[in-house]
């Protein structure tokens, strides 16, 4: 199979993907693993000689969306894209077929001895990281101190990760990180866009059952002007998701950090509204939204909580 | 036609990139100097310097891309439409002084005309020949046109008409009113309104100019004292026209103005380079605070030409565009309302020492600022395009079922 097969859509990993998803939440980690990959999800983007079906990104967003959809925790998107980073590498077929399980540190380097930010470490076999001169290192986490941070999220905490005299497994040129940073951006956005659109459904499901005073709350113009923008956004943020995914009028890539930037914004802002408009039931732990809000402020985080946004305006800035 | 009139234009099946590079050469080397509003030695253009400039557009094939060859049209698709407005868009150019005419009017005249009436009407619109203005709203009927008080009588083989409109844009120099009414009474609410092409030098029209905010004076109350049009002036049967008028409404919300979002980002970058062209702004641009505004701007402009062209790719893929299109309104409109809060923060701190690029864009950005407020309201308020996206995006109830 490949990239150029014309019968093949993105759109339809969609319901696939929903579905192994599903399989793999009822699962410990490790079956999780092997869920995903019989369902061609680990390796979506891997070498056919790695075992993969070597489509490109946009086959991954349609993934990555259900999984923020559905608040899969299990890093899947770290995890398909390394196995395509890591080409033809026996380590990549160890990923596709989900025998081995890798993550991503989204902050920090090997240079610095220190990273952070990388989903589900505890339970993972391998971790990405920047090495500080431009390209990434797959290290070893059984060589790897690991610390975990549980302010943000009790049940999965961020963890910070100690590189001294971590075992590097495999090495990426510049060019390739780059690339990857790129596909983990798109990935990242469809995910959060994911989370606000299923948060959205739920709270505009509830908002129209939910009756007071003889009417459904949704009958209410405040309530229906709040759902209303927040639709709004969580379009927008998939306008400029699936934009960034085709090349410019010349053939050139497009900058992913500003969709990235606003897709983290406005699932935020689509998020806290959502357990706003539950009321006394948002701001319960039984009603999963927190789950969703923790997981893209996380990400957040990841980017440094903001200074995403500031360094496309440096960028932009610096252009004019 | 224009193939006849001009053979630079490119044939559209030479593929749109061949298009677009035809139209941002002919726009770099045609647009004069003075009406760009990011070179420092801009100024405001009169209206037969806007009207020149659009007619020579359209002799060069980059206006009535879709509209049909027999009435002046190039005949193209929605592809080449966008692909000439990113260009439009990306030059700091004026507005059309003729899009009621080529916005409103020739759309629905395309649907609901006679041929006689298309063939009259759409040419003149195109080669800047005839402005036209919009003559729906009333004192009392906003957005409401259940309450639409102008009323017109039929009287044999003409028709009687007495009422009011106001916010008519460029009623001064139109040479045609796009003029909506009703045929019953208040009571009837959307039954039986009829539109018209009323020639604005028929006796019993006045016009009275209102001043905007931003010093202009570009639209004007209506006054219609027993004005006496001949039936050939009806577009449409009572109801039928204006049923269809509305179906073309919701597809011109979605395509028109295309080049909004790219004028957006000229905008962000004329901005960006007049700061950087002066000492004391351009200190401001190292304040992280306005970098991390630019850089949620940069985002939002791609968002917004990411919805363009999603509604462009629907389109042609033979989807109904339905309210959609108020998804883009909105967005535009909110995003770039605020941004002109931004603008005018960053060039009020312009003094006369200021380096000219600054205080040119001071003196733009100022003025954008209060048109600004505008865009939220014309076209169907924020309040009307959240209503629209609850009820007919979001199917939200407003009872139990």
């Amino acid at each position: 199979m490949s990239h150029s097969d014309n019968d093949l859509r993105p759109e339809e990993f969609a319901q696939a993907a929903a579905e192994a998803i599903q399989d793999a939440q009822a699962r410990d980690f490790r079956d999780a693993a092997r869920v995903l990959a019989a369902a061609g999800l680990c390796g979506v983007c891997a070498q056919e000689d790695a075992g993969g079906l070597a489509l490109g990104i946009e086959f991954a967003l349609p993934i990555a969306t259900e999984a923020g959809k559905l608040r899969l925790h299990w890093p899947l998107l770290e995890h398909l894209l390394v196995a395509k980073a890591l080409g033809d590498s026996p380590l990549a077929a160890q990923l596709a077929s989900g025998e081995r399980v890798a993550t991503w540190a989204l902050q920090g380097s090997l240079q610095d001895g220190l990273a952070g930010q990388a989903r589900g470490a505890r339970d993972c076999d391998w971790v990405l990281v920047a090495d500080g001169r431009g390209g990434g290192a797959l290290l070893d986490l059984g060589s790897i101190e690991i610390q975990e941070d549980e302010a943000l999220d009790p049940e999965h905490p961020q963890s910070w990760l100690g590189l001294e005299g971590a075992k590097v497994l495999a090495a990426l040129d510049a060019a390739t990180f780059a690339a990857l940073q790129r596909d983990s951006h798109i990935l990242i956005a469809g995910f959060v866009n994911g989370a606000a659109e299923s948060a959205l459904a739920t709270t505009a499901g509830y908002m129209s059952t939910r009756v007071q005073f003889g009417r459904p709350l949704s009958a209410k113009q405040a309530v229906r002007h709040l759902l209303a923008r927040m639709r709004l956004l969580q379009e927008a943020s998939s306008a400029g998701i699936q934009r960034v995914l085709a090349t410019d009028e010349y053939g050139r890539v497009r900058e992913t950090r500003p969709v990235l930037a606003n897709a983290l914004a406005n699932a935020a802002f689509v998020l806290e509204k959502s357990i706003h408009l539950h009321g006394g039931m948002g701001f319960t732990w039984e009603v999963p939204l927190h789950y969703a809000l923790r997981e893209v402020r996380k990400f957040d985080a990841a980017f440094g909580a903001g200074a995403l946004a500031s360094q496309v305006g440096r960028d932009f800035i610096q252009s004019a | 036609m224009h193939m006849e009139k001009n053979p630079a234009i490119p044939d559209a099946a030479a593929g749109p990139a061949v298009y677009r590079q035809y139209a941002r050469q002919w726009l770099g080397a045609h647009l004069p100097e003075h009406m760009r509003a990011d070179n420092v030695n801009y100024r405001t253009p009169t209206l037969d310097e806007c009207r020149a400039w659009e007619a020579s557009m359209y002799d060069a094939g980059l206006a009535g891309m879709t509209w049909p060859k027999a009435y002046g049209g190039l005949g193209l698709t929605l592809r080449e439409h966008l692909v000439v407005n990113k260009e439009v868009g990306a030059l700091a150019m004026p507005e059309s002084v003729s899009s009621i005419g080529k916005e409103l009017a020739g759309p629905i005249i395309q649907t609901v005309g006679t041929e006689e009436q298309k063939q009259l009407f759409l040419p003149r619109i195109l080669a800047m020949q005839d402005y036209w203005c919009q003559g729906f709203s009333e004192p009392d009927a906003g957005s409401d046109l259940a309450r639409l008080r102008t009323r017109a009588v039929q009287e044999g083989d003409s028709w009687r008409i007495n009422g009011q409109k106001i916010w008519t844009s460029g009623a001064a120099k139109a040479r045609y009113c796009l003029l909506l009414t009703r045929t019953g009474t208040v009571a009837d609410k959307h039954r039986g309104l009829l539109m018209f092409a009323v020639p604005m030098d028929t006796p019993g029209i006045r016009v009275v100019p209102i001043k905007s905010i931003d010093g202009k004076v570009s639209f004007a109350e209506v006054f219609f004292d027993n004005v006496v049009v001949p039936d050939s002036a009806r577009l449409g049967a009572p109801d039928e026209g204006w049923n269809a008028a509305i179906r073309v409404l919701s597809i011109e919300r979605a395509t028109n103005r295309m080049y909004r979002a790219w004028r957006f980002d000229c905008e962000l970058r004329q901005l960006v380079a007049a700061c950087k062209s002066d000492p004391q702004l351009s200190r401001l641009l190292d304040d992280g605070s306005y970098q991390r505004r630019i850089g949620e701007v940069v985002g939002e402009i791609d968002a917004l030409k990411g919805l363009v062209e999603q509604t462009v790719n629907r389109m042609m893929a033979g989807d109904r565009i339905g309210a959609r299109g108020s998804l883009t309104k909105l967005y535009w409109s909110e995003c770039h309302q605020a941004f002109a809060g931004l603008a005018l923060a960053l060039v009020s701190q312009v003094n006369p020492r200021s380096s000219a690029l600054a205080q040119r864009a001071r003196k733009h950005f100022t003025t954008a600022y209060f048109y600004a407020r505008a865009e939220t309201i014309y076209a169907g308020t924020t309040e009307v395009q959240l209503d629209i996206i609850a009820q007919r995006i979001m199917d939200l109830p407003k009872d139990l079922t």
